[in-house]
């Protein structure tokens, strides 16, 4: 111990000094090391980040191609004098659209009367709404849920169908119709 | 500021203006008679009107491609009507309190029909 204190003694003061570097570069590696261990999420955060990331890419995408496209009604079919949508921007739009208004509700309540008559006496109010894409039929399909007390019963009711055309504000696309018949 | 604030008061007036004006019986006589009335969604009704309610033959149009064409009675659609719904497809038929209610048939788009008798929007087989 004494001659290894005495030999430290007699290294030059840059080698010490650089000693001294290479020591608190490993005690802040190994710092961060231990830190790491205890709160960090390594892989699984950096993989949520890269999710997020891309994420957020393809909603400026999106948000991007419904600003290009005109205001108006957008359908996916033939014989209206609107604006047909391609196959592939009926899938952007479908995949961008999140809101359902009301006349598209009260269009797929007619083939609905009990979700009618609930969706009536709630005061026109909806549970939930949804807009998807279904990759293996290669449509999208939205709807809605309402859930009340009908007559002494409670009952929940999921309205669904192929959404077949949107309404483009120029800000964002919403679902117009829904086929479900 | 000030500016701001009296700016933001000035356009939500005119906002307002614009969207009164263009709402409510735009023609005719919508008391008691043949009138028009665009509603604030866009939707139009055309028509006659009893004692300010959609009654009689009329047209309403739906802005999202919704159209009945038929009798109402008290506002709704009932009597002998036909819908046209936006893809194409049709019922034509009788109507009762806003709902397919009696004989009708319904067209698909594609040309299928089912024909027969309809309760509340449900055909029954």
């Amino acid at each position: 111990m004494e001659v290894s204190k005495n030999s430290f003694k007699t290294l030059s003061e840059p080698v010490k000094q650089f000693g001294g570097l290479v020591g608190i570069i490993i005690l802040i590696f190994l710092t961060f090391f231990v830190l790491n261990n205890i709160f960090g999420e390594g892989d699984e955060l950096v993989a949520k980040m890269k999710i997020e990331e891309e994420r957020i890419a393809q909603e400026r995408k999106l948000n991007k191609l419904i600003s290009s496209l005109p205001s108006g009604v957008l359908v996916s079919f033939d014989g209206t004098d609107n604006f047909k949508l391609s196959d592939e921007l009926y899938e952007a739009v479908c995949k961008a659209t999140k809101l359902i208004p009301q006349r598209a509700i009260m269009g797929a309540n007619f083939l609905n009367f009990r979700a009618h008559e609930i969706y009536t006496i709630n005061g026109n109010k909806i549970d939930e709404t949804f807009v998807k894409w279904d990759d293996e039929k290669n449509k999208c399909f939205a709807g809605f849920v309402v859930s009340g007390n009908n007559v002494g019963v409670d009952e929940t009711i999921k309205v669904s169908g192929e959404a077949l055309s949107f309404l483009s504000t120029g800000i964002d696309t919403r679902v117009y119709f829904i086929k479900n018949f | 500021m000030k500016k701001l604030i009296f700016f933001i008061l000035f356009s939500s007036l005119i906002t307002s203006l614009a969207s009164a004006r263009s709402t409510g019986c735009k023609e005719g006589n919508c008391d008691n008679g043949y009138g028009k009335w665009v509603y604030t969604d866009k939707t139009t009704y055309e028509g006659e009107w009893v004692a300010t309610k959609k009654h009689g033959q009329g047209t309403e149009t739906w802005p999202n491609g919704y159209i009945y064409k038929g009798q109402f009675k008290e506002s709704q659609w009932n009597g002998i009507g036909i819908l046209f719904f936006p893809d194409g497809s049709t019922y034509e038929g009788e109507w009762a309190n806003g709902f397919m209610n009696g004989e009708g048939t319904f067209t698909w788009s594609d040309g299928k029909q089912k024909k027969g008798i309809w309760k509340n929007g449900s055909f029954q087989e």
